[in-house]
């Protein structure tokens, strides 16, 4: 699955908390009770504690060291059975970083996810507003736009080839609205693939900002555009004093989930366009997958995986810090 | 999952025979990613499965994708099948990962061995002539026509040349109905490589020396295709059988097509639409093609190395090889499948092909065959869009290949 649910449980959760709504004040009182609790007590805790951190060194933490490991070694196809593979220190992050192919696709993967981030947050935004109105046929038009964030990403990817084909929809409609003489051909250039994995990124993604927004936005409580109104506030003023302020908690958490899964983007490329042409679509999670499972540079691949989870790392610290900030 | 049920279940099995020791056969896998030519797979397994009761094979599909990556983690875990089906070129790279056993010794005394084409054979072996598996089908690539096309153009006979190919493409070229004068393959994979190396050769370049004026003038002569709207730009995002399909659709009108397409143009009942031919690929300097083909061989993980092996041989024996290929569409390996296969000598079709296999040059064997491939489909793909010229794009790719032919060079 392409955003996991139970962020949004977790979010849906969490504006409440900002407002000091009550059921969240209970655990707050409880953690000044921890301050008396028995060595008992707190073995007993890390007892609860142990399955969890057990299943996350063992699903988690061993691969990552394993990964870690191997790209500061030599691993390739003529090493590997020999055995001969030596210790390189950060000689592959090096090779890397003067790779001007490496450069391109860390810089693809950069613009994949800002230019997914800025289409999907807006547009996504300004619908969870409109389904904020509550008109007749919003809960079922919600709904049904909700069906392309419930696609499988490698479905989402194969109508993009579709649609964005020399004789696909985009150009069919484009030549008959007329801003086009001649039939784009999206996924052949260098310079236009990037928009077309963009934009069926954004059509996975735009539900997604609206389910979170729509949810913050429940929550911000009538009463406050009410007196707002009386007190004389226009329609822009009490979105730019009410709404953006309540809904920050959410929105920065939209776009900092929105980041980390865009960013370790796989199956949309590996199926649409491979990654081509010519590297123009190729991103971290794609490009590390070509070195150690098409080629056998498997220290090299590691290496790319590292790169790739030291940039998540630090946009999750970031988040997690911006968490905490909020909750003092 | 599968894997591991399949795996406990011959544990078992192979426990219960301890027991009784009784000679129930060992259950062992074959892992293959043949489409239409899985009929040919699944008739000799079900003889060789009847024949003797030492093994019972099971043959599994994987996609070709999921095969190497299959290899490539067994590699490293240990999970393999019994025996492996590879794609010839990828072959090299897999020995030298060590997912294939050394079976020369088995081989030694077999005398069947001294019949095998020696092209197909070599991708089977290491750099010190061990023998890692057997050729199971060889192939090659052709121009295939369609008739009417050319004929309403004013042509009888397909193109022999490039400079008569470069005629034919114009003028078979509509571009009003979105019909071009040919097509191929040049996505970004194996198979982009594999419809370009015959250009290659036939310039008078090889892989070994890419960085040569012939290298240029071969990339020179496809790019102005594309310049002159003989052939469609989405070639670098077709498949070899998306370029079929745009030939058999009449959107082209000539196809570099390969012999495995014989039993699809039957399957599709194409004559039945319009009338088509084969030729050899036309001549540049000189006449070129390309070895594909399949090997099979066993793997180090397997539970019963003496009677996968005896199937192999029996698999690739004359009478089997030959009728292996009439099913699939295939060349055999060997030269005495011919006395078995009449049709090799009585369809037109594959007497072109076995025509061209004189021309035909093997990819690689090489460790690293991939990185060269990656670095000659890019080239290919980087002219025919426009982004690099062919002589940038030529000089790229050799300073990919140099480097590595340098340290491990390659068998011409």
């Amino acid at each position: 699955m392409y955003y996991k649910v139970h962020h949004i449980v977790h979010l849906q959760y969490y504006p409440q908390n900002r407002e000091g709504v009550a059921c969240l004040q209970a655990p707050q009182g409880k953690r000044r009770l921890n301050i008396s609790m028995t060595t008992k007590t707190k073995l007993e805790g890390l007892l609860f504690v142990l399955p969890g951190f057990l299943y996350t060194v063992a699903v988690l933490g061993y691969p990552l060291v394993y990964n870690f490991l191997l790209s500061l070694r030599n691993v390739d196809v003529r090493t590997f059975v020999r055995g001969t593979s030596t210790f390189v220190g950060l000689a592959n992050f090096k090779a890397l970083f003067s790779n001007p192919t490496f450069l391109l696709v860390l810089k693809n993967t950069f613009v994949f996810t800002f230019g997914s981030l800025v289409f999907q947050f807006t547009i996504g935004f300004a619908l969870a507003l409109l389904f904020a109105k509550r008109f007749k046929l919003a809960g079922p038009v919600r709904g049904l736009l909700l069906i392309a964030y419930m696609m499988p990403m490698s479905v989402t990817a194969m109508l993009g080839k579709n649609i964005f084909g020399v004789s696909g929809l985009i150009n069919d409609l484009l030549l008959k609205v007329g801003l086009i003489q001649q039939p784009v051909e999206w996924l052949v250039n260098t310079s236009t693939a990037m928009i077309g994995v963009v934009a069926m990124n954004c059509w996975v993604g735009i539900p997604f900002n609206m389910l979170i927004l729509t949810s913050g936005l429940t929550t911000i409580p009538d009463s406050l555009y009410d007196s707002a109104a009386v007190d004389g506030a226009t329609g822009w003023q009490r979105f730019r004093y009410i709404t953006l302020p309540l809904l920050r908690p959410a929105i920065l958490a939209v776009l900092m989930l929105g980041f980390i899964y865009t960013f370790k983007a796989f199956d949309l490329m590996f199926v649409m366009t491979a990654g081509g042409p010519l590297n123009s679509t190729d991103v971290l999670g794609t490009y590390a997958y070509q070195l150690s499972f098409t080629k056998y540079q498997f220290s090299l691949g590691a290496a790319t995986g590292m790169v790739l989870f030291c940039c998540l790392l630090v946009v999750g610290l970031f988040y997690l810090r911006l968490i905490a900030a909020e909750e003092d | 999952m599968k894997r591991d049920i399949l795996t406990l279940g011959v544990v078992l099995l192979v426990a219960l025979c301890a027991n009784l020791a009784a000679a129930a056969p060992v259950e062992v896998t074959l892992w293959h990613y043949f489409e239409h030519e899985a009929d040919a797979l699944e008739k000799v397994v079900a003889d060789y499965n009847a024949m003797q009761d030492e093994i019972y094979i099971v043959p599994t599909f994987v996609s070709r994708d999921e095969l190497m990556n299959q290899y490539t983690i067994g590699a490293i875990s240990g999970q393999l099948p019994d025996i492996g089906m590879v794609d010839s070129p990828d072959m090299a790279s897999y020995i030298a990962l060590g997912v294939f056993e050394d079976i020369t010794d088995y081989l030694k005394d077999w005398d069947d061995l001294q019949y095998f084409y020696e092209g197909p054979l070599s991708s089977c072996m290491d750099a010190e002539g061990r023998i890692y598996g057997l050729p199971n089908n060889s192939n090659c690539l052709a121009l295939l026509c369609n008739m009417d096309m050319l004929r309403a153009a004013g042509y009888n006979e397909p193109p022999k040349t490039w400079d008569e190919l470069l005629e034919v493409a114009a003028a078979t070229t509509d571009a009003s109905k979105g019909i071009y004068g040919f097509a191929m393959s040049a996505i970004s994979n194996e198979e982009g490589t594999f419809q370009f190396i015959p250009w290659l050769y036939a310039s008078g370049a090889k892989v070994s020396s890419i960085d040569s004026p012939e290298a240029v003038e071969a990339l020179s002569f496809l790019t102005t295709l594309v310049d002159k709207g003989y052939m469609s730009k989405e070639v670098i995002n077709w498949g070899q059988g998306d370029a079929y399909n745009a030939f058999i659709g009449g959107r082209a009108a000539m196809l570099e097509s390969g012999t495995w397409q014989i039993a699809t143009l039957d399957r599709d009942k194409v004559h039945e639409s319009f009338e088509y031919q084969y030729a050899l690929l036309p001549m540049g300097k000189q006449y070129a093609s390309v070895i594909g083909g399949e090997n099979f061989g066993i793997t180090t993980a397997c539970k019963a190395k003496d009677a996968c092996v005896e199937f192999l041989k029996f698999m690739q024996s004359a009478k089997n090889n030959a009728q292996w290929c009439e099913i699939a569409g295939k060349l055999p390996v060997r030269r005495d499948a011919i006395d078995h296969a009449p049709f090799l000598s009585e369809d037109e079709r594959y007497v072109v092909f076995t025509e061209g296999m004189n021309y035909a040059v093997a990819r690689g064997p090489h460790p690293e065959w991939p990185i060269i491939s990656e670095a000659l489909y890019s080239a290919l793909q980087a002219a025919l869009i426009g982004a690099k010229t062919p002589q940038q794009a030529i000089k790229d790719a050799a300073a990919v290949i140099n480097p590595i032919l340098e340290v491990t060079p390659i068998g011409e």
